[in-house]
């Protein structure tokens, strides 16, 4: 049986742990940004670790559990890995609801940073 | 009023027409992609032009539209764009679904072209 592709290993690593730590506590999740990168989160695009960190700590609920549907990972031409999530998430005690995530994964000084990461709820996906 | 930003018109650009030619003709998607292209459809994946049009025209169904319900836009550090999809699609006489796509677009050679492409149907978004 083959290993999966590094891609498949970094991006999927990375997506495992991004989660653990926004569940446990999102005001961790600095160190996965860096000052070039951008956050598109429901439409409002944020520039930057500390406007990043800020608008997901500020986010308005106290317990929150994302479960992966899916994920996918693929390399790109600029040696980075971009990853795409398609999930469901419950906030406090609202009801279960559908979101869409993705990633750009760039390597740093031997560490992969998000450059860029977009987030949407899938509000709309009803017949 | 401000113009929208660069990224923006080309991301928004691309989408449109992208989704526009699926609907009427998508065998000449072909343009759009390279020998360095990927597709991940539905977990599955398709490296190079030739072989993600053939997945797409291959694709078991007479008519299609889709419907984008948002997208979002961002350039990435290697002067990239990526777009982020979240829409719905009906396919022949099927219920109507809820999707989700990702664009990776390089300019080479003055034109805009697909890098990556991520789909995947919305299909456990249901609590």
């Amino acid at each position: 049986m083959g290993d999966k592709p590094i891609w498949e290993q970094i991006g999927s690593s990375f997506v495992q742990h991004y989660y653990q730590l926004f569940d446990a506590d999102r005001t961790q999740l600095g160190a996965i940004y860096i000052d070039a990168s951008c956050l598109t989160w429901e439409g409002q695009q944020f520039q930057g670790k500390a406007a990043i960190v800020e608008k997901l700590s500020s986010l308005p609920f106290q317990k929150i559990a994302h479960s992966i549907t899916a994920q996918d990972h693929q390399p790109t031409p600029d040696s980075c890995i971009l990853s795409m999530v398609v999930g469901q998430l419950k906030a406090d005690d609202d009801p279960i609801m559908g979101f869409h995530q993705m990633f750009l994964l760039k390597n740093i000084n031997d560490a992969w940073v998000c450059t860029n990461d977009m987030f949407r709820l899938a509000l709309h996906n009803f017949g | 009023m401000a113009e929208k930003p660069m990224w923006e018109q080309i991301g928004a650009g691309f989408v449109q027409h992208y989704y526009q030619q699926f609907d009427s003709n998508r065998g000449l998607l072909a343009d759009l992609y390279t020998e360095a292209s990927c597709l991940t459809w539905e977990g599955q994946g398709f490296q190079g032009k030739n072989a993600i049009m053939e997945k797409l025209t291959n694709l078991p169904f007479q008519k299609i539209q889709h419907s984008i319900t948002a997208q979002d836009h961002q350039p990435t550090p290697d002067s990239c764009v990526i777009s982020m999809v979240v829409g719905q699609l009906k396919v022949d006489d099927d219920p109507v679904m809820g999707f989700h796509q990702l664009f990776l677009l390089k300019n080479i050679d003055n034109k805009w072209i697909c890098s990556n492409d991520m789909f995947r149907l919305a299909l456990h978004n249901f609590g």
